[in-house]
């Protein structure tokens, strides 16, 4: 049984970690910019969705310094899209000797089952290690702490609408911890505006 | 009046003894567990009475002490005779106080006093060569007599800077009550005048959460902030998710001893009841091992490839009927490209064959023959060092062990620490590069430094083969 004592201990030391200063504090707290997709970028996301022919999500934050500029100076993959029309467009800040901030959105149009990544000469679930699911506004999100490929070393977030399966990781490497980097998901994915394919797309 | 650099040294040595700093919340955070009384004292010293075993998740365990502190020193005696003597008198009057004000269970006190090849080289060299043990094996292999005691080595999957020590001595203290660990390490370094100098400080803690509510290593990491604290099961007694001290990988009664399975000769029996120490340190990357391992894998790798496992199992049940042998090893990295650690070390230690000890206990084939005292730590890599330079030093915690091992012999420590590398008994190497990730979990550690110890018997703890000098 938990002593009186303990509690006390455990109550400090998560006073302690929240008003922890520095890399750990959740972004999230910060003032939220309006909802939807920035208006400059709106057209690169919504041509990604006409080319796939499903609904994509654009972010309205991203975690500094990056944007998600799908033409911009931090686009690292892509848009690509394979045959199958799911895609993958990355955003990667890398400095050597401070490290990276690098957040990747995928989407499985037409598939709700978990995709199989390559590993040698096994297929493999792209994510696994499941640590629990969270609502977050109308998604329930699947956090998997493991990850393939382009994903490899990311938290992910899981989510399937409509017959499509969706994902958005971030790179937990310095200067992010684990922490740092859920509380970035939460906000990223709270903030996402769905884009639907034009119908003359 | 201005302090000396070796004053200064000595007096923030003194502090960081007694001192807890982090390790204060183990005892925040873990309630002791009720121990059985101390019995008659065993005349190994690596031996601890008391020992509490409960079954977890089906599988037996040995719930260790909770605090665990080691300290190296070098020696600040003459080597005179005289000299010797009266240290040896001053060291074993304070273990008799430490022995006579607590027992010896992890309620009480658990003290081990180990000795380095640098004390043997320098203090007692011609007898050291008459009567420390020698190794049958590795004489055999040499074909040149092979002491027990070897300087340690660096391994395949070791960094190339690796420190590899030369203290004289080394001494454990394991307790549930950290005050009874730091009123032992007063009693013997800093009550016993100008005996040591003390090159290192190194602390942790085991246990916590096996009845289900969260463990220490979860809540020590995340309270001292190490990177990937928050992946760590919530109830696992490692760092790394998985239980080590179930009762069948832990060597039994004296199966660890010099003189039990006959790997040793005792000569003359001066060592009799003494075994081989190796300390190490070994850095922990959670976020690797939790990002870049799934749970299946993290099975396959501590364990061995495609082992059983419920999801999210931490004590798997590791029994001398299914010990693996060199053949399961081949052929699990033919299958799988991959060896997990347990089953890769097994054909080393396991008895391939039924052994009647020499104390007359049948040892049965699969038994565990190393008897592991390894901790958890947040130090980096030390809690207090001498020489923080040269140790790498750093005040930032991080999530580590401190990996202590009673063996019979050096070389069979070696011949273990090889296997997780993949050299195989025989002499056959897997072709694994070294921290590759078929390694697994070598390539999630570090280890940072290395020392093998001699550990005497309890009645010849104390400067040993020393009183055999002639004054």
């Amino acid at each position: 049984m938990t002593s009186l004592r303990q509690l006390v201990v455990l109550g400090a030391l998560g006073a302690a970690l929240v008003g922890c200063s520095g890399e750990d504090k959740p972004e999230s707290n910060a003032v939220a910019k309006p909802a939807g997709c920035p208006s400059a970028l709106k057209p690169e996301w919504q041509q990604l969705a006409n080319r796939v022919g499903v609904p994509v999500y654009c972010p309205n934050w991203m975690p500094s310094p990056l944007d998600a500029d799908i033409n911009g100076q931090w686009n690292s993959s892509g848009p690509i899209v394979n045959r199958d029309k799911s895609f993958l467009v990355g955003f990667l800040w890398h400095e050597a000797g401070s490290g990276d901030v690098h957040v990747n959105f995928r989407g499985f149009p037409g598939k709700t089952a978990m995709p199989r990544c390559e590993d040698g000469k096994r297929s493999i679930p792209c994510f696994s290690d499941p640590r629990g699911s969270r609502k977050i506004g109308d998604k329930k999100v699947t956090v998997y702490t493991v990850s393939r490929d382009a994903d490899q070393w990311h938290v992910t977030y899981l989510w399937r609408r409509n017959g499509t399966l969706y994902t958005v990781s971030e790179h937990v490497a310095p200067p992010l911890t684990f922490r740092k980097v859920v509380a970035n998901l939460d906000r990223l994915v709270g903030g996402l505006e769905l884009i639907e394919p034009a119908p003359s797309a | 009046m201005k302090l000396t650099r070796k004053q200064l040294l000595g007096g923030a040595a003194a502090g960081a003894l007694g001192a807890a700093g982090i390790y204060e919340l183990v005892d925040q955070l873990a309630d002791s567990p009720q121990r059985a009384g101390a019995l008659e004292l065993p005349p190994e010293q690596h031996l601890l009475a008391g020992m509490k075993s409960f079954e977890h998740e089906g599988v037996e365990v040995i719930e260790p002490p909770l605090h665990h502190q080691v300290m190296t020193a070098k020696l600040r005696v003459r080597p005179r005779p005289s000299a010797l003597r009266a240290a040896r008198e001053t060291l074993e009057a304070s273990l008799r106080e430490l022995e006579r004000r607590y027992d010896l269970t992890p309620a009480g006190l658990a003290v081990t006093v180990a000795w380095g090849r640098p004390y043997f080289a320098r203090y007692v060299p011609e007898l050291a060569a008459r009567h420390l043990p020698i190794d049958r094996r590795a004489t055999t292999d040499a074909r040149r007599p092979v002491s027990a005691l070897l300087d340690a080595r660096r391994f395949p999957s070791d960094p190339d800077d690796t420190i590899l020590e030369a203290n004289d001595v080394a001494i454990l203290l394991r307790s549930d009550v950290r005050e009874h660990v730091a009123d032992g390490a007063q009693e013997l370094f800093a009550d016993t005048g100008d005996l040591f100098e003390l090159t290192s400080i190194r602390k942790g803690f085991q246990g916590g959460g096996f009845a289900g509510g969260r463990s220490l290593p979860k809540a020590m990491a995340t309270a001292a902030g190490v990177p990937g604290a928050d992946l760590i099961p919530d109830t696992a007694q490692l760092f790394l998710g998985f239980t080590s001290t179930q009762t069948h990988t832990q060597g039994q009664s004296a199966i660890a001893n010099f003189e039990t399975l006959g790997f040793v000769d005792v000569r003359d029996g001066y060592f009799r009841g003494g075994t081989h120490m190796h300390l190490s340190h070994l850095d922990e990357d959670l976020e690797a091992w939790y990002l870049d391992f799934d749970f299946r894998e993290r099975v396959d790798t501590t364990f061995r490839p495609r082992l059983e496992a419920s999801d999210g199992a931490q004590t798997l049940a590791q029994r001398p009927e299914d010990a693996a042998g060199v053949a399961e090893v081949e052929d699990d990295f033919r299958r799988f490209g991959a060896i997990g650690h347990g089953s890769s070390i097994q054909p080393t230690s396991r008895l391939q064959m039924d052994i009647r000890g020499a104390d007359g206990k049948l040892y049965r084939k699969g038994s565990a023959i190393p008897l592991r005292a390894d901790f958890n730590t947040l130090d980096n890599p030390f809690f207090w060092t001498a020489d923080p330079e040269r140790d790498g030093f750093e005040e930032q915690p991080s999530a580590g062990i401190h990996f202590v091992t009673f063996n019979p012999s050096s070389d069979d420590f070696n011949r273990n620490r090889l296997a997780m590398d993949g050299v195989l008994p025989g002499g056959r190497t897997l072709p694994i590069p070294p921290r590759a990730r078929a390694q697994g979990l070598n390539s999630v550690l570090r280890t940072t430094h290395r020392q093998n110890f001699l550990v005497p018997p309890r009645s010849r703890r104390s400067f040993p083969l020393s009183e055999l000098l002639s004054s």
